[in-house]
Formats: structure tokens, sequence, C-alpha cells
């Protein structure tokens, strides 16, 4: 064995080809199962997708990069279910391409951020934080409501999110841009099919109070107020279980 | 067979932990090799012997 | 530089440069009505002015041939230089950020001055610009010094410098647009990862080419360390970031994994990023670097081995430490810890090496700042390695996760392990590639080294202080069982600590510009005249060098 890998080691390619396979191997077996995890996620078959402008609301949440600050992931501990509510499950972000879980929290976690505030607020809150937290050291967002949101990519934003497993129809997908306007605009006739496309709960309303046009405040605060909201597992979950798996993750 | 995630898991959790143990074993044991340590000490002052230029 | 080129390597060069500019113009052509397009336009750019550098000086007389039995240093040079000019951009990024937590308002209306978008600026400059490139350049060095053989070729070394800068360039400038993949620090979009994926298999080409050229068949140790980061870091990079663009005429994609996994892979990414970009190949710089400096061998040879091994195999099983407490399974939380803990041993057992190797010599230590700046990096590492360790314990990291403590323990080794052991090896270098005596100015590199180790440990205390303060407000009880304080209650409570870090940021941040003029001045002293290798390269083994040339 000794001798061999002196020999080995006279060849450069030879010694590097050996790390990669003797350590590949270990990674692979170790990683193999990562990609079945999602196997092991809880099942919701009410779980409802993105609306595409709640999508495009994500992708400007993306851009801005909030998820430096704010996490979206309740951890099983008794004062975070306490301060922000229901731990949460693995299913809620079953369709988040990537996840945005975070790592930092400069500002609060926002995973049940959905509902928690009026439109109103958010749009005050993003125009000047300070206004509504005199201690927030959170930026100003007020280009937002300047920029006019394009949605003439969300045909393809969705036919995109559907080759990596998100169940749109081709219907939705094809609609996808009327939709994202129809959903900010619940008087106009592209409403109507958003209605149909996504049911009567999906949220419809003049986002940033503005009817004119459609911004990118409109987007981003669709999406603040879905996040947490596709599925309800995590609060069935908390009714029944009553108490946090201490110590645990989610078995 | 359908390799589900069970398997995967199992099996990294017995092979894959018993393989990287001999591979790293195997690494210890070469270090360790009393034949080896007059090219390690070779090795260890090769790059004092060339002065830098 | 042109001029030491052959006619061929000139027509090779002309080649990829066109090829660059053509696949930037593709770019640019396909992401006309999209952000894409300012990228193709950038590499376009880059193509052409490369274009242009290699016409002007095309018809310069052929170098002497005899130069080819030296080392190739050229690459070297420019990668350092690029290095600190990455570190001084990346630093001030990073001060500028922690003065925005102080100053909210320093946002001035503008998207890409707001923290979020500048934020990754920062992580990206100094991880892949700074260290990157200070990573590649010495490795170009060890790996022709321990080999005793010239670069390979001279063009892959080009290639690999200037590609993997433009892939830093389109980081940067991306975020600062809004393009992001929103991947802890695999932020870059899909035809960057692409762009990358060549550049690094270019470099590990070379890398094993190079070796492939040694007399000596044992290969130095610090070239495992080294061979590692490029190898992993290669899969790592692949894997994360798998994802599917919208279209080819977008820089928008959306990952392949979504969730859970997707979480899971980032964090497997995230936490071996740490450990093969940040960890092994600065320990390969160490590992060279220090004993040089020293005029030492390495203390334990054997140990640097079985540390070796053991730092590849544990790291790949530690990453779920990142997500303790989440909606990972549990097993896997419990398997990522238990690593984690086990990882001390070989971390450790590289530290005390580095300790012990000085051990005899700490007279040079006490008035030597190059060698006191790698021995404080070795120490950092030592402590880091053991604040990770029980970070990852569940009951810490229910504390210490979300807080200011991770970002005090990023930068107790960031600043204290890679910045020190870089700066160390940098004042090393220096004067051997530029061939001048000694540096420009030891009082300088004295200077540089008291505002690194204060502003370090300003910024790491006061990081420490903060992170604990926060994650105790966040689970304190009053005694009726209420929850005793807001979150605004905590942001407020930050302040003071805030402003420390970015004092001390500050005093770090001048070090590094104190350290780039003090280079830019040596690189200007006069050259040490009749320069000759003591012990030059060996011709490539088995064939005559012309010969090897021609088959380049
Ligand atoms: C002048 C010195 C530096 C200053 C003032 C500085 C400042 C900062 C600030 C303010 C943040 C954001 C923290 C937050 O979100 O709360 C940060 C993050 C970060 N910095 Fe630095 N930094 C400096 C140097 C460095 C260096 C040299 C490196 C690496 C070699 C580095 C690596 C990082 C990383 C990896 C993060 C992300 C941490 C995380 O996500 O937990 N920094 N830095
Ligand atoms: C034995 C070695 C080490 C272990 C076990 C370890 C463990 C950890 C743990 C538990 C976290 C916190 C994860 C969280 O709660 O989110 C962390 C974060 C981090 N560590 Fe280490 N660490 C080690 C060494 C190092 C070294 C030497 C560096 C060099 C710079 C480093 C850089 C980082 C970075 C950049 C993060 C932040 C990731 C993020 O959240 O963005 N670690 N590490």
């Amino acid at each position: 064995m000794l001798g061999k890998h002196a020999k080995l080691e006279r060849t450069a390619i030879g010694f590097a080809i050996g790390i990669i396979i003797v350590a590949s191997i270990g990674g692979l077996i170790e990683i193999a199962p990562l990609f079945t995890i999602d196997e092991t996620v809880e099942e919701d078959p009410d779980m409802r997708v993105y609306t595409p402008l709640e999508l495009a609301g994500r992708n400007i949440y993306i851009r801005e990069g909030c998820y430096a600050c704010h996490s979206q992931m309740i951890r099983t501990l008794q004062d975070e279910v306490e301060r922000y509510g229901p731990y949460s499950l693995a299913v809620e972000s079953q369709y988040d391409h990537p996840m945005l879980w975070g790592s930092k929290r400069t500002g609060p976690d926002l995973a049940r951020l959905g509902g928690k505030y009026s439109d109103q607020w958010h749009v005050a809150h993003l125009l000047d934080p300070r206004s509504l937290v005199p201690q927030s050291v959170m930026p100003a967002y007020r280009w937002l409501a300047r920029n006019d949101l394009d949605v003439s990519d969300m045909p393809l934003h969705l036919s995109a999110q559907k080759k990596v497993g998100v169940p749109y129809t081709d219907d939705m997908i094809a609609n996808a841009d009327e939709d994202a306007f129809g959903q900010a605009n619940p008087d106009s006739e592209a409403a109507d099919g958003f209605f149909e496309r996504y049911g009567f709960e999906a949220n419809a309303r003049y986002f940033d109070g503005d009817r004119r046009k459609l911004t990118e405040m409109d987007a981003l605060v669709a999406y603040l107020q879905s996040i947490g909201t596709l599925s309800e597992a995590a609060s069935k979950n908390n009714e029944i279980t009553k108490t946090i798996p201490d110590e645990g993750g989610a078995e | 067979m359908t390799i589900d995630h069970e398997t995967l898991t199992a099996f990294a959790k017995t092979y894959g932990l018993i393989y990287m143990m001999i591979v790293f074993f195997g690494a210890v044991v070469y270090a360790l090799w009393p034949s080896n340590q007059s090219k390690f000490d070779r090795a260890a002052n090769s790059i004092l012997e060339q002065d830098e230029d | 530089m042109i001029s030491q080129l052959t006619k061929t390597e000139r027509e090779t060069a002309l080649f990829l440069t066109a090829l660059l500019t053509l696949s930037g113009l593709t770019l640019g052509l396909l992401g006309r009505n999209d952000l894409l397009g300012y990228h193709g336009a950038l590499l376009a750019v880059a193509g052409m002015s490369l274009t242009f550098l290699l016409i002007k000086d095309y018809y310069k007389p052929e170098p002497d041939p005899d130069n080819r039995a030296k080392y190739y240093d050229d690459p070297i040079k420019v990668g350092l230089v690029l290095a600190l000019v990455w570190a001084v951009i990346g630093m001030i990024v990073g001060d500028w950020v922690a003065w925005l937590l102080v100053f909210p308002e320093a946002t001035f209306d503008a998207g890409w001055a707001s923290f979020g978008r500048l934020r990754p600026v920062h992580t990206s400059g100094v991880i892949f610009g700074f260290g990157g490139n200070a990573l590649i350049a010495t490795s170009f060095h060890v790996m022709q010094r321990t080999s005793r053989a010239r670069l390979a070729d001279n063009i892959s070394p080009w290639v690999v410098v200037v590609g993997f800068n433009l892939f830093c360039l389109m980081a940067a400038t991306g975020y600062l647009m809004g393009i992001t993949a929103s991947k802890e620090y695999a932020e870059p979009e899909w035809y960057a990862d692409i762009f990358l994926t060549i550049i690094w298999v270019v470099y590990l080409v070379l890398y094993l080419r190079t070796l492939a050229r040694r007399e000596e068949p044992h290969i130095y140790v610090a070239n495992w360390y080294y061979l590692s980061f490029v190898i992993v870091v290669a899969m790592l990079h692949i894997l994360n970031n798998l994802a599917i663009p919208i279209s080819l005429g977008h820089a928008k994609s959306y990952s392949l994994f979504s969730g859970v996994q997707d979480a899971m892979i980032q964090w497997w990414y995230g936490h071996n990023a740490v450990a093969f970009f940040l960890t092994t190949g600065f320990l390969g710089m160490m590992y060279y670097y220090l004993p040089k400096r020293a005029g030492r061998p390495i203390f334990s040879y054997r140990l640097s081995i079985i540390s070796f091994w053991g730092i590849v195999f544990l790291y790949m099983w530690a990453g779920s430490h990142h997500l303790h407490y989440t909606a990972l399974p549990h097993w896997v939380q419990t398997l990522g810890m238990t690593f984690s803990i086990m990882l001390l041993v070989p971390s450790w057992a590289s530290a005390g090496n580095a300790l012990l190797t000085l051990n005899g010599a700490w007279g040079k230590v006490r008035d030597d700042a190059t060698l006191r700046f790698m021995m404080v990096a070795a120490v950092f590492y030592g402590l880091s390695t053991f604040e990770g360790s029980f970070m990852a314990i569940r009951p810490v990291n229910s504390l210490s996760h979300y807080t200011d403590w991770t970002v005090g323990h990023v930068h107790s080794g960031a600043l204290g392990w890679v910045a020190m052991i870089t700066f160390g090896s940098i004042y090393t270098l220096t004067p051997w590639i530029w061939r001048k005596e000694r540096m420009y100015s030891n009082k300088l590199i004295e200077l540089h080294f008291w505002l690194a180790l204060v502003g370090t440990m300003i910024y790491v205390f006061a990081m420490w202080n903060s992170g604990i303060i926060q994650g105790l407000m966040w689970r304190a009880y009053n005694t009726d069982g209420t929850l005793a304080y807001s979150f605004i209650d905590s942001v407020a409570a930050m302040k003071p600590y805030y402003v420390a870090r970015a004092i001390g940021g500050l005093m770090f941040l001048a070090g590094a510009i104190v350290c780039a003029y003090n280079v830019w001045k040596t690189a200007k002293l006069p050259t040490v005249t009749e320069y000759t290798p003591d012990k030059p390269p060996l011709p490539a083994r088995g064939r005559p060098s012309a010969a090897a040339q021609a088959a380049e």
C-alpha cells in the first residue's frame, strides 16, 4: 500500500485524481440523502403557489437583499414561537426556489408576516421606516414606489418555476402578466382572470394605494402579505401538538 | 428496489462512516509509517534549501 | 508583460481575447433587454481592451529563450496587486455597511447604495476578490518553488487571473444593479457561474501540469492544501449553483432546489466554502510561508498530513450546524454538531503545528512584524475554530444563531486568520518576486500590524458583546411569563457596539491601505542587480525545454 502511495504521489495527476475520487466518494455518500430529503417533507395538498405578483415581489425582496437582515425561519424554541408565531415547517417553503431562511436577524423574523399589518402600514414603513419605528435601522426603499413593475416577463418566470417543480398550470403561465396586473387592480377586467385561476381567497387589492400605476411597491407588499399564508400546516400543527419539540427539530 | 431517503440515509450513516474511517485510518498509517519519516524530513526541509529569488 | 510571450503565445492570447469579446457580444445581444446586457458589455469591453493591448505590443521582440529557464512571476505580481485592490475596496464597503447600521439614512435614496445590495459586495469583495486573488497568486508561487519547475505554460496563468477578476467584477457590479441569486457566498447568477467554472478548470489543469513537471517525487504538503481548495471549491460551486435561467436573455434564474433541500445544499456549500476557501487554501499559505519566514522546517510534517485528511473528511459533515432547530430533520442536526466538535482536533493540530514551529524562534517573532502577523493568524485560527465548534453545540447555537455573535465569529476568522496570514505572506513574498532586498518600510509593517490587531480585537469584542446581549434579550422573560423585550429594544441596545465595530473596522481598513502603499513603494525600489537564481527551476522532466514550449 505504501509503495503504491509513493508511486501515486510521483504523478501529480494520479495524486489529484486520487484525492478527487477518495474524497468525493465520501462526500457523495454523505450528501446523497440531501437529494431525497424532500421525501421527508410533510404533505399539504391544500398548499397554494405564489401568484405572479407575489413572485415578482419575492424577486424584489431578493434583489434588495432583504434576506441579509431578515430570517424566514422560526426555530423550535419557546421564545421564538411566542414572539413570532408557530414554528416553521419544511412544507411551507417547498415552493421556495431558492429558500430565504436567512442567517442573521438584524431585523425581526418575517415567516409569519402575512396579514400581520395593513398594506398602508407596509407602504409607509418601506417609504420611511423611522416614521413608524423611530429606532429602526432599516433603509428606506422609496424607489420602489417610483419604479413601474415590469410584468412582461412573468410568463417566463412561471415557466422556469414550473421546470424546477412548482405546479403552475399552462393557463397560469400563459396569463401570468395579465394576472400580475389583475391582482393589483381588482376592479379591472384582468382581475376576473386572476380570480378564476387563483381563487377568491388570494388577495387582490390596490396594494400601494395608488390606483393609477402598477409599481414595484405593489409587488413587494403583495409578497410580504403572502409570507406564511401559502399553507396552514404550521398553525394546524401548532394547535394539535401545543408543545414545541424541545431540543428537537421537526423529526 | 427503489432508492428512497431511508435507504440512502442508512447507507450514509453506516457504510459511509466506515468508509471514511478506513480512508482516514489509511492516511494516518501512511503519515506515521516509520520508513516514511526520512522522506518527510526531506520534504519539510526542502523548501528551506532554496534561497528565495 | 506581453513582451514575455513568444509569437505563438501572442497568437493564442489574441484568439482567447477575441473569444472573450465574442462571448461578451453574444451575451450582450441576448440580454439587450435585461440587466444581463450590461455584463455582456462588460465582458466585451474587457475582451477588446485586452486585444488592443496585445496588438499594441504584438511586434515587440520575442523574449530571450533563456528566460524560460526562470520562474514565471509576472502573473503573481498582478494577482498580488489585484488582491490588495480588492482588499481596499471590499473593506471600504465593509466599513461603509457597518456605518449604515449606525446611520441608516445614508442610503441617499439610491437602490445600489442600500445595505442589502452593498453587503454582498463586501462579502464577495473580501472573500473572493481579496482572498481568492491572494490564494491564486501565492499558489502560483508555491507550486513553482516547491516543484522547482516553471509554470506549465504562459497563457493559462493569465486566463486564471484575468478570468477570475472578471468574475469578481461581474459579481460586485451585479449586486449593485440588483442581480443576485441570494445564496450566501454564491450570489452571482448562472452565466457568471458558468464562466467561473471554465476558469476554475483551467486553474486545476495548470496546477496539475506544473506539479507533473517536478523532480522530487514527494509533493510538499502545502500543495495538498491548495489542491483540495481548488478541487472541492469546484464541486461545491457546481452543485450549489444548479439553476434554471428564465431565458438565455435574462440574468434571473431559479434554483433547482427548494425549501429544506435548498437550505441543506446551501449550507453544505456555505460551510465547506469556509472550509476549503477560507481554511485549507490559507493553511496551504501558512505551511509554506511560515516555515520560510521563520527559517525553520514545520514542527511536524506528519501532523500536517493527518490534519489535512482530518479536515477534508470532517468538514463534509458539519454544514448542518447552520440549521439547528430549523425544519431540518433532527438526526442531520445532531450529525452536524458531532462532527463540528470533532473538527476541533485537526484544526488545533494545524494551529499548534504552526506555533510549535515558532517555538525557539520567539526572538524573531518579537523583532519581525511579518512573522508576527503569521503567528497571530495561527492563534486566531485556533480561537475561531474553538469558537466555531462551541457554537455548533445545539443549545449554544440556540443563543448565538441569527445574532451578531455569528458576525463576531466570522470576523475573528476573517480578520484574525484569513487576512493576517495573507498579509504576512504578502510581506514575505513581495520583495522576493519584485527582486528587492526588502520591503520599502519595516516601520509601516509594524504600524499595519498594530492597526490590524487592535482593529480586530475591537471588532470581535464588540460583536461578542452585542451578539450575546441580543441573544439574551430575545429570550428574556418577565416574572409573569411574558417576553421582557420587544425586538426593537434589542436593536436599540446594539447602537454602541455598532459604532465600536465600525471604528475597529476603520482601523483594520487603514492597515490594509498602509500595506497597499508599502507594496507599491517596494515595487518601485531599485531592483537587486545581476539577479541569478541560486537554484534555477529544473527543465521539464524528460524533454528539452524548447520542445516543451512547442508542445504547449
Ligand atoms: C475593514 C474590515 C471589515 C469590516 C468593517 C467589516 C464589516 C462587516 C459588516 C458590517 C458585515 C455585515 C454584518 C451584518 O449583516 O450584521 C460584514 C459581514 C461579513 N464580512 Fe466583513 N468586515 C470587514 C472585513 C472582512 C474581511 C477581511 C472578511 C473576509 C476575509 C469579511 C467577511 C465577512 C463575511 C463572510 C460576512 C458575512 C457574515 C455572515 O453572514 O454571518 N469581512 N462585515
Ligand atoms: C472547527 C472549525 C469551525 C467550526 C466548527 C465553525 C462553526 C460555525 C458555526 C456553528 C457557525 C454559526 C452558524 C449559524 O448559527 O448560523 C459558523 C458560522 C460561520 N463561520 Fe465558522 N466555524 C469554524 C471555523 C471557521 C473559520 C476558520 C472561519 C474563517 C473565516 C469561519 C467562518 C464562518 C462564517 C463566514 C460563518 C457565517 C455563515 C453565515 O451565517 O453567513 N468559521 N461557523
